[in-house]
């Protein structure tokens, strides 16, 4: 909300700076998020008069101005416009002021004035037009100012451009606020001073309102409180220069003195008015009803709104002729030819509000206050202070009698406060007395107080405060936040703490080691890209755009956006990890509730480029799946020692081929393979892509935390190395398993160090060669021991797997 | 004294054949040409030689100290050009590489909160991403129809399933299974349905903490925070706390630090008001501890959230929060 420096020192006759204000306002709770001085704007600006014009030697289109300004001799101008004559008043930008508009370029930047050679002229500042001045659109002429304008006078001055204007941020909570006595009662109460409360005096004439028009109020649970008065003899013409100067330091435009006037005093006091033409209203009469029957209304924007029968509308003797609360109709709308107006003053229910205009789709000054909650025995007063002012101003009539249908008198509750509780909340250690002084400085009146309990009743504006919290809080923030000590409880109990790490920071910290570098993905992604892997994503109803429609389903369409990414900036040696919540449908789920959807948490990794980084003297190699694979075990190991195993892959439905699934302790865990050529084109991507996602549930249930010693072998153990050919289409771990099988519980491990097809290995075969090593827990193993083992794998394996030994 | 003069260039000229490394090196300038070295301490003997004859020592001791210059000038080249007994190598190729990963900075920004939380006795706790319209919502005092609910933005799924809006609605999940003391921070994804801009992105990362239990207070709220902040921003910080609104906490405030940029003095990244914002906060509504049936006459607990990227934006001078999702290498690779 803007609040006007200027207008918020008249009301409270505190006169704090600007900052002062910022600082103090903010402390309590109505952050003031910036100010500005609207007179800086016009810095090197000032009142000027042409004293002389003469045509430019070397251009016919400029004149060489001579512009007093005030300040001894005169300064030679060079201007552009047509309209420049001798004895005009005008607007003069000095040197080194900044215009904030600039006519000649395309986007308008403001520029800094220097002393210029117009054509061979020097000129020494400018003479503005209202466009250039960023004050209207008038770009044609320069701005003649007004005859009185005084010579030399800052501009600002002139223009009444002097005020400051703060942008103070009220909380959904705090629309007693949305105006600037309900500011100036925030100042009031930190300054310790009463605000002037602005003069409400009407001079009423006869006959009285009541024979001139007529509520009903059908709805009165919508619409509590209804007050109304007749003015007559209105002429709508413009507002007085200071009203409209008002309405405009705080960007509301002047229209006509009935609607300025209402305006003003919805900002003065907060509570939003409608004007009404009394001769547009049939059987001149207000009933307030719900809509009923009737479907549509056209509001004064001209707009046609689809009425639910349970909005409220305000409705003369025939139909609607406003949305209560939101925006009046066209049908009865202030004219030029208005001269009998009734002024509405309501209070709805705030709930009854926001329905309908969130239903509609608008939001107006008025429902969003009324939404928020207006003081319901702040009606009358309102209305005196406009009709008071309308009749001041256009020199009309107020009728007698305020007609004020308010059945069921709303009073304020009376709240209990417990002065041990409020400590108990606060850690304070403050007195009954304390505190029923700081409460009557918001307003509120303390009806009874003992040394435990005080009984209060807020004002009828804070309609925040319904219950005992609400009191501790206003206690908080009249003694002030920082006023309350800062402390921690000694001897916390940590015992409950559950400092157990989750496998996320575990599968983090090793692959960071292993040089894979994190990504974060956003969760919500285009359709193309959820449905990449062919199972329905959950959708939002209400997107941002199409880019972020629906929910990932997996984690690996995100990480080929990033490869996409990096690709297109140069960079294609790329290790990528990312750990985040993938959401799919439960079969048969209700998606009413939170049973209809399963969230879990998937760890993906993805790989292009070179094996390893360029280096002076290393041939660069592509990485492929062995060493995706590598990865993946060093990672598995790390994590469930050699409880996992890798599976042949149905890659129909994947996005990967081959795909490889993993399994830990028998359970599926997920899957990684080389991304199919027609993904990656999708994607716009070169060059392979291997992709790992693995379920952090899986991992995390598989991870081996507890670990024993195992003691270390005693006796040195006996290494041989092995090669075979063998079929080229046997598969090496059958060679392997064999080998395992056939040497028995003394060999300790067995490696795969070499593996070759070609001529040497002989046509359609493959060589393999493997490192056995040996060891027995008991004893030193012999050369005849470990020859006899090697003699029985080898015809083992050759019966097996049809190996042939290699010399 | 000529005699030592003669004697110590016999012994640098030994020593300077076993000048092979930059340590060998060192110690040579140490032991003859450092200020307290050998060459300076002749010097020194310079003023008890008779007045006749200490121009030519003199002069010897010049030469002297130009001839060990000299050895060590020229061993210092000879190792500096790779021609000592190590030049066959030369070190000066590049070391071979190898990739580097790194964290994410909003996930290392998690693990920072979640270090200290943790030491200051939190637990941690998570919850759905896709929460009910009642946890978001309702649980939290939100009513319906209340403006409140337009402070958070929010995707709907269905009409009661939403993306959770904050990591708030963890704190009613908690103490509808435990009974106090709850002490415990929730970190997690949350989601706004905002136009994306460089200060708002549809996701973002809030860690929430709550602590009920038996004498918690307002002061104690102050006392936590202020903590965190010292190890977080430094121990030096200035603070304030100001009033707020959120509708699950009563009294509600905001913290905020002085700017660490400016100092305080005002400038771009605090709006000129010289403070940063960096966590809302306060005292849970008697409402929600009612909800979950819990005694309000002997509970009380506070409450408070901070939002990550914006400390992370804040922390490292970074002006465009889609930056941190672009998951572009040359950025990621500079945290
Ligand atoms: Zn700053």
């Amino acid at each position: 909300m803007k609040i006007s420096y200027a207008w918020l020192k008249e009301l409270t006759a505190v006169n704090w700076s600007p900052e002062r204000f910022t600082e103090d306002l903010t402390m309590v709770g109505l952050e003031v998020e910036s100010h500005q001085d609207l007179a800086q704007a016009f810095d090197g600006f000032v009142v000027g008069v042409v004293r002389e014009r003469e045509k430019h030697p070397n251009a016919d289109r400029l004149s060489v101005c001579k512009v007093d300004v005030g300040r001894g001799d005169t300064l030679q101008i060079v201007c552009g416009a047509p309209n420049v004559a001798e004895g005009q008043k005008v607007a003069v930008a000095l040197v080194g002021a900044t215009v904030p508009h600039n006519q000649h370029d395309p986007e308008g930047k403001p520029f800094v004035l220097t002393r210029a050679k117009v054509r061979g002229v020097e000129s020494h500042g400018m003479i503005c037009s209202s466009s250039e001045l960023g004050l209207g659109k008038d770009a044609e002429g320069i701005l003649v100012l007004d005859r009185s304008a005084r010579v030399g006078q800052s501009l600002a001055k002139h223009l009444r451009r002097t005020d400051v204007v703060f942008d103070v941020g009220i909380t959904p909570n705090r629309p007693d606020c949305l105006s600037h006595v309900g500011v100036a009662r925030e100042v009031a109460m930190l300054a310790g001073t009463r605000i002037k409360v602005p003069s409400a005096k009407v001079c009423e004439v006869s006959p009285p309102a009541s024979t001139l028009a007529k509520v009903i109020v059908r709805d009165s649970d919508l619409c509590p409180r209804y007050s109304g008065r007749v003015i007559t003899g209105v002429t709508v013409g413009p507002s007085p220069q200071w009203l409209q100067d008002r309405l405009s330091v705080v960007g509301v435009r002047p229209i006509n003195v009935i609607v300025d006037v209402t305006n003003y005093v919805m900002l003065e006091l907060g509570h939003p008015l409608h004007a009404f033409d009394l001769d547009t209203l049939n059987d001149r009469k207000i009933v307030v009803r719900r809509a009923g029957t009737d479907a549509e209304f056209t509001t004064l924007d001209g707009k046609v709104r689809r009425l639910d029968k349970d909005m409220l509308m305000i409705c003369d003797g025939r139909g609607p002729v406003a949305l209560a609360g939101i925006m009046g109709g066209a049908n009865s709308e202030i004219s030029g030819s208005t001269t009998r107006i009734l002024l509405e003053s309501a209070y709805f229910l705030p709930s009854s509000v926001r329905r309908t205009a969130r239903a509609l789709g608008m939001s107006t000054e008025a429902s969003y206050r009324f939404e928020r909650g207006m003081d319901p025995e702040g009606t009358v007063n309102a209305l005196n202070r406009a009709a008071g002012l309308i009749a001041e101003l256009t020199g009309a009539r107020v009728q007698g009698g305020v007609i004020d249908v308010y059945p069921k008198k709303l009073r304020p509750p009376a709240i209990p406060v417990r002065v041990l509780h409020t400590n108990k909340v606060l850690g304070t250690d403050l007195g009954a007395a304390d505190m029923a002084r700081f409460l009557r400085k918001i307003g509120a009146q303390v009806k009874k107080r003992t040394q435990k309990r005080l009984t209060v009743v807020p004002p009828t504006y804070r309609v925040d405060l319904t219950s005992e919290i609400d009191m501790i809080e206003e206690v908080a923030r009249v003694f002030g936040y920082n006023n309350i000590e800062t402390r921690t409880k000694a001897g916390i109990d940590f015992s409950t703490t559950q400092g157990k790490d989750s496998v996320v920071n575990e599968l983090r910290a090793s692959l960071t080691g292993a040089g894979f570098q994190e990504i974060l993905s956003i969760s919500l992604q285009q359709e193309q890209l959820g449905a990449l892997e062919g199972k329905p994503a959950i959708r939002v109803l209400n997107p941002v755009s199409t880019e972020m429609q629906v929910l990932r389903t997996g984690m690996i369409p995100g990480a080929l956006e990033a490869v996409r990414f990096n690709h297109r900036h140069g960079n294609t040696d790329l290790r990528l990890f990312e750990i985040g919540t993938v959401f799919n449908l439960k079969a048969a789920g209700d998606i009413e509730s939170l049973d209809g959807y399963i969230e879990e948490v998937r760890l993906v990794l993805a790989f292009t480029g070179k094996r390893l980084p360029v280096a002076f003297d290393r041939k660069p190699q592509e990485g492929d799946l062995f060493d995706v694979k590598g990865e993946i075990e060093a990672l598995l190991r790390g994590l469930c020692l050699d409880k996992y195993r890798f599976i042949s892959y149905d890659a129909r439905n994947t996005l990967t081929e081959p795909t490889v699934a993993v399994e830990i302790n028998g359970t599926y865990a997920g899957r990684f393979g080389k991304v199919k050529k027609e993904v990656t084109d999708k994607f716009d991507i070169e060059g392979a892509v291997y992709v790992c996602e693995l379920s952090a549930g899986v991992l995390e249930s598989a991870w081996v935390r507890e670990r024993k010693y195992r003691a270390l072998p005693r006796f040195p153990s006996v290494k041989r190395d092995l090669a075979f050919t063998v079929d080229r289409f046997i598969r090496q771990e059958d060679v392997a398993s064999a080998v395992r099988t056939s040497a028995g519980p003394l060999l300790e491990s067995l490696m795969l160090f070499d593996m070759y097809e070609g001529s040497q290995a002989g046509s359609g075969r493959k060589s393999l060669a493997y490192a056995l090593t040996f060891r027995a827990e008991d004893h030193t193993l012999t050369d005849q021991e470990v020859d006899a083992l090697i003699r029985n794998v080898v015809d083992h394996t050759r019966s097996a797997c049809n190996a042939e030994l290699r010399a | 004294m000529l005699d030592r003069i003669d004697q110590t260039r016999a012994e640098a000229g030994s020593d300077a054949a076993g000048l092979l490394s930059a340590e060998s090196l060192e110690q040579f300038r140490v032991k003859y040409l450092a200020r307290k070295g050998a060459i300076a301490e002749l010097f020194e003997g310079l003023k008890a030689v008779p007045a006749g004859e200490r121009p030519l020592v003199g002069k010897a001791l010049n030469a002297l100290r130009n001839d060990v210059q000299s050895l060590y000038d020229n061993a210092r080249a000879t190792l500096e050009a790779g021609r000592g007994e190590a030049a066959a190598v030369d070190v000066t190729l590049p070391g071979r590489g190898r990739y580097i990963g790194s964290t994410h900075l909003v996930t290392r920004t998690l693990e920072e909160f979640q270090r200290i939380f943790v030491s200051m006795g939190f637990n941690i706790v998570t919850g759905p991403e896709i929460e009910s319209e009642y946890y978001n919502f309702e649980a939290l005092n939100f009513p319906p129809d209340h403006p409140a609910r337009d402070m958070q933005d929010t995707f709907f799924i269905t009409k009661n399933v939403l993306l959770r809006t904050h990591t708030t609605p963890v704190q009613v999940r908690i103490m509808e299974r435990q009974q106090p003391p709850v002490r415990a921070i929730m970190p997690g994804r949350v989601y706004r349905n905002e136009a994306v801009s460089p200060r708002a992105l549809v996701q973002f990362h809030q860690v929430d903490g709550i602590y009920v239990d038996k004498g918690v207070t307002f002061a104690e709220l102050k006392g936590t925070l202020v903590s965190f902040a010292r190890q977080y921003y430094g121990s030096s910080i200035k603070y304030r706390f100001r009033a707020s609104y959120f509708p699950f906490t009563e009294p509600s405030a905001e913290m905020d630090i002085t700017c660490y940029l400016c100092g305080g003095k005002g400038c771009r990244v605090c709006k000129h008001t010289g403070w940063l914002e960096i966590v809302g906060s306060g005292m849970v509504h008697p409402k929600i501890l009612q909800r979950v049936g819990y005694d309000t006459e002997k509970v009380t607990g506070y409450a408070f959230g901070f939002g990550v990227e914006r400390t992370v934006l804040l922390r490292h001078d970074i002006n465009d929060i889609r930056l941190l999702y672009e998951n572009d290498v040359r950025f990621l690779r500079q945290f």
